[in-house]
């Protein structure tokens, strides 16, 4: 073949080759087909996969996008939603002005939505502010943010609340999301995110998916697992989940378990590992501990029964009180016949563990035997024991194989559970067992479901708990490092830990939160059991402001909606599931008054005095050396003394500092292209890379190093995986090949420092004693199974699972606007089994009751296609406001994580007549 | 697609049109006509039920997007490791001619994966799974128009 054809074929599929060498010049030659038309080079809106993509404009408006074939992740492809990233810009019912419920002109929260100045906006929100503020203090008030916050916004997020509000209520959609992940990484690792990359998938042996439909969720990292399955006859697929689904038609082998088993699966793996021999001796001695939890440690479930609904009462008494069944009698080795009550006594720390020995570990997993975890594990009746037998053996076969490598995938299946910590950390417990973590090729990786769940909700720590890379504040000397890089009085932060985004909700319903701040992201769609929410929403007394794209059912119970700028109409960055930090350019301008965020954020930290929030303020519940009881100081003296005047507005002191202001703006790295944020504020320097380097500084020297800004935009960059150190990025943590933080001759250096001190026991608890210090070692923990806090019975006889489709992004807010994608799937459908549709009257396309405790709703019947699901359980995707499933779902969550369950409670289905 | 633009049309949104905007109850707002507390009956609609070749190709949105698929395709899933209902129609060498599927195109062989980048006889395993970027198609109109311009 001719060099000529060779270009022409590129040409023709619209790919060119990547240029790679000078910084920062244009990204390369038009296609010839496309003139006028100017490439710039971006991020993909949607998944945590983060898809490298090129964005093309044309007199100001985004006319098309492409898989970017420079970048690893994704090699020029993107999946259905990704090519949409152009058109999802372009609904018309863009929000482009300030709205606000009012009447006889002014703000009434029966009122309808009018259009008002930013200015306006501004003064009730903030007038409404000072009325939670003075009757609350600083708890009184929240933001919930989001895993698709750019690092900068989520970064001037936290510096808005945790330092100028003094309040810890900043939480994102991300604790609905990998919330369970943090909490395992933290626990097993004593550091967060994975050890291995997306490389992993070429250079392992197998890809075990474990509650994680790759095929539909994470499509582009399905095709690289296909690929690879494809070309190489010994590759495996094998995927564990609750109902037949996309992946499963790729998949070598298929194990469809009961709900919330998986626990007890795991269980038996180990227990064949070590019964086989196949535990590796040397990586374990050398790198690893043995440890074990508090166990009834409830469901994360209301404490009190002051709100629920009548029906709600039996699922909450569980909260307390759970009466074991036969066989978690057996899964503790307790006599099956005799009555076990265990109250719940480790609720309030459900985070509490300690070391134990191997035979400890060992006697923990007597109980789960083949016999046993079959009998309880299986999830399709239909399915016989003995078949589903010989596929947990197979499964065993492969993780117990010293000579195959494995990784083992998973996202919400385990993350939202109400054991999603204790399972994340059974799937390091067994590649930790094995030897086959932080490993090329070998791994437990856990995938995140939004663009920036690790590269923003994570690194830049906008949890409830969190500072930057990874610091907390209720640690005193974490609290000190923000302070000096913020230039904070010492005190400032609040020690209390904020409330999470399920409790915020509970707040609100209780008056405890009485103004709540939503950023890109629709948490009264996305949040369980809603008739509560919404209710208490629309009916109390509370402000709340949703700042979004499209009015989606957030704005809808919102008293104040704001326009916000989208994607490529304002710089940003996202970091991905494998630490890849990737950063993109504006391209285009944001449509009528639409504002970004990070100029919400600044604009609206104008209107606050240091006077006003770093004096004495109340805390119910604070305790913390070095603080009075319930209360944070008065700050005002120290600041005057660093030079920040009681009238000084937090604008000047969190945004506009002198080191911001130093980033100027024209900036070489732009390129001309726009940027907004600049103009709106009338400022010359650059907020988004102002906010990026400093918050680098957090990460700087202990493993979470970032690249500078402006490398980030190099032509031969697309994203770089933290740590970065001397321009190279790491591949495989913790190993001393790849990691340089990992000590060199170690081999494999956890190098993790939180919760490496701990005291030791047995099964039931720990003993008095010193506490150890574990440097450079893993936890291997023992979990056990449990039931969850719902299961199906007499009344509600049917598991619910929810979940996404392929074709829409979360609540659909951008996708179904998006006409092709909405054609697709126009509407949530309720997935269910033949048999179940046949005993109920129903048929296919009729309408339907889907009905808990909590709530009931209608869907369409349909039988499948993408799921097929087994006889005793139904699955409803979340993304349709119209078919609002989570007015059904129960919000349990994981103890330790607080990450809601949305995969298991119980329903009934009736036909609607 | 004459068929959608003029539903494109019709579906405009009132909502911010253009000055001065009337209050908008939030019933009004978004993409269901209702208040978050009242529970709608999802309406019925049905998915594509033509068979390849039997109605006209619909316009493309740009050639960056993949085609959606205009037919049927409920008999030719799923796509399995060894069955591949889509490509055993569509692999079929261009430029189409009368009668024929639409054929894969050149970019589908080509392997950017690989260094040097592969351009093989093979489909790339990385685009076996056509539902992940082609999407099926049913009646059901958009529920907001889109001023997207290709």
């Amino acid at each position: 073949m001719s060099l000529q054809l060779t270009r022409r074929t590129f040409l023709k599929a619209g790919f060119t080759t990547a240029a790679v060498g000078a910084t920062g010049l244009p990204l390369e030659a038009l296609p010839a087909e496309a003139k006028g038309w100017n490439w710039e080079r971006g991020v993909c809106r949607f998944c945590g996969t983060g898809c490298g993509i090129r964005i093309a404009s044309k007199e100001g408006r985004v006319v098309a996008v492409k898989g970017d074939p420079q970048n690893p992740v994704n090699r020029g492809l993107l999946c259905a939603k990704g090519y949409a990233c152009a058109q999802i810009l372009y609904g018309a019912d863009r929000l482009k002005r300030p709205l606000l419920r009012k009447k006889n002109g002014v703000y009434d929260k029966q009122g309808d939505f009018e259009e008002v100045s930013w200015k306006e906006a501004f003064d009730v929100m903030k007038a409404q502010w000072t009325k939670a503020h003075q009757a609350l203090g600083p708890a009184g008030v929240a933001v919930m943010g989001s895993g698709q916050y750019t690092i900068m916004e989520g970064y001037a997020a936290v510096k808005l609340v945790k330092a100028g509000w003094r309040s810890n209520n900043l939480d994102p959609n991300a604790r609905h999301c990998m919330a369970s992940a943090v909490t395992a990484f933290m626990q097993t690792f004593g550091i967060d995110e994975p050890s291995g990359c997306f490389d992993d998938i070429e250079l392992t042996d197998a890809v075990v998916t474990w509650g994680a439909n790759m095929a539909e969720m994470h499509p582009m990292l399905w095709a690289r697992v296909m690929d690879e399955r494809l070309r190489r006859p010994d590759y495996r697929i094998i995927n564990l989940t609750t109902y037949a689904n996309a992946t499963s038609e790729g998949a070598d082998l298929e194990i469809v378990f009961k709900p919330n088993t998986d626990l007890a699966i795991w269980n038996y793996l180990a227990r064949e590992i070590v019964k086989r021999g196949a535990v590796d001796q040397d990586y374990v001695t050398k790198h690893c501990v043995f440890a074990a939890g508090a166990v009834d440690i409830g469901f994360g479930l209301r404490e009190d029964t002051l709100k629920a609904y009548p029906a709600e009462k039996d699922t909450l008494a569980r909260q307390k009180t759970v009466v074991l069944t036969r066989d978690e009698a057996i899964a503790r080795g307790l006599d099956p016949d005799a009555r076990h009550e265990r109250s719940q006594s480790a609720s309030a720390t459900p985070q509490q563990h300690w070391l134990i020995t191997y035979e400890e570990f060992q006697k923990g997993l007597e109980p789960y035997t083949l016999d046993f975890v079959a009998r309880i594990a299986k999830g399709d009746p239909d399915e016989s024991l003995e078949a589903f037998k010989a596929k947990l053996v197979q499964l065993a076969d492969e993780y117990a194989n010293p000579r195959r490598k494995q990784v083992s995938f998973w996202t919400m299946g385990f993350n939202q559970h109400t054991r999603g910590t204790w399972v994340n950390e059974q799937a390091y417990m067994v590649h930790l067992l094995t030897g086959k973590q932080a490993r090329p090729g070998a791994g437990a990786f856990s995938l995140t479901g939004q663009p920036s769940a690790c590269g923003t909700a994570r690194e830049v720590g906008t949890f409830a708990h969190r500072l930057p890379a990874d610091m907390t504040v209720d640690n005193p000397a974490h609290r000190k490092d923000a302070e000096a890089i913020w230039n904070l009085p010492p005190n400032t932060i609040n020690p209390k830990v904020g409330s999470h985004i399920v409790q915020m909700m509970r707040d609100l319903e209780d008056g405890k939160i009485r103004w709540l701040w939503v950023q890109v992201t629709n948490p009264f769609q996305s949040s369980a059991n809603a008739n509560h929410t919404i209710e208490a929403a629309r009916k109390l007394d509370n402000f709340i402001v949703v700042s979004d794209v499209y009015p989606t059912l957030s704005a809808k119970v919102a008293d104040l909606i704001l326009p916000s700028a989208m994607i490529y109409e304002k710089w940003g960055g996202y970091g991905n599931a494998e630490r890849r930090t990737q950063l993109w350019r504006q391209v285009v301008l944001p449509p009528g008054e639409a504002r970004s965020d990070v100029w919400q954020m600044m604009e609206f930290a104008k209107r606050f005095t240091l006077a006003e929030v770093w004096g004495e303020q109340p805390v119910a519940g604070l305790e913390a050396p070095g603080f009075t009881k319930g209360k944070l100081p008065d700050v005002l003296a120290a600041a005057a003394a660093q030079g920040l005047k009681p009238e000084s507005t937090l604008y000047d002191v969190l945004f506009a500092t002198k080191a911001a202001k130093a980033c100027a703006w024209p900036d070489p790295v732009a390129f001309d292209k726009p940027n907004s944020t600049v103009v709106h504020a009338n400022i010359r320097w650059f907020p988004e890379k102002a906010l990026f380097e400093e918050y680098r500084r957090f990460g700087l020297g202990h493993g979470h190093d970032l690249a500078p800004f402006d490398t980030y935009f190099q032509r031969d960059v697309a994203g770089l995986r933290w740590p970065v150190v001397e321009g190279k990025e790491t591949r495989w943590r913790f190993n001393d090949e790849y990691d340089p933080y990992a000590k060199k001759g170690s081999g494999i250096d956890f190098y993790g420092t939180a919760m490496k001190k701990l005291p030791s026991g047995d099964l039931t608890g720990p003993k008095p004693g010193e506490a150890k210090a574990l440097p450079g070692r893993a936890k291997i923990f023992f979990r056990p199974w449990q039931e969850p806090p719902e299961s199906p019975d007499a009344t509600y006889d049917l598991w619910l699972c929810t979940g996404r489709v392929l074709e829409h992004w979360h609540s659909g807010s951008m996708t179904r606007r998006v006409p092709q994608l909405h054609a697709a799937v126009p509407e949530a459908l309720l997935f269910m089994h033949a048999k179940d549709v046949e005993k109920r009257g129903l048929k296919v396309g009729e309408l339907a009751w889907i009905e808990s405790r909590r709530g009931k709703i209608q869907a369409r019947v349909t039988l499948g296609g993408r799921n097929k699901v087994p006889r005793g359980l139904v699955y409803v995707p979340w993304f349709d406001e119209g078919v609002f499933i989570n007015k059904v779902t129960l919000d349990a969550t994981c103890p330790i994580s607080k990450e809601t369950d949305f995969k298991k409670c119980a329903v009934r289905i009736t036909k609607v007549v | 697609m004459r068929h959608s633009i003029l539903l494109l049309t019709l579906c405009a949104a009132p909502l911010l049109a253009g000055p001065p905007a009337k209050p908008v109850p939030d019933r009004d707002l978004g993409l269901s006509r209702a208040t978050v507390f009242e529970v709608p009956s999802p309406p019925l609609f049905h998915d594509e039920a033509s068979a390849p070749g039997e109605t006209p190709l619909p316009k493309r949105i740009n050639k960056e997007y993949p085609p959606v698929i205009p037919h049927a395709v409920a008999d030719f899933l799923p796509i399995t490791r060894s069955v591949n209902g889509c490509v055993d129609c569509h692999a079929v060498p261009g430029p189409k001619q009368k009668g024929e599927a639409t054929p894969i195109p050149a970019s589908h062989y080509v392997d950017l994966r690989r260094v040097p980048v592969v351009k093989g006889e093979a489909l790339v395993g990385a685009r076996y799974v056509c539902l992940s970027c082609h999407v099926p198609r049913t009646d059901a109109p958009p529920l907001v128009a889109s001023t997207f311009r290709r």
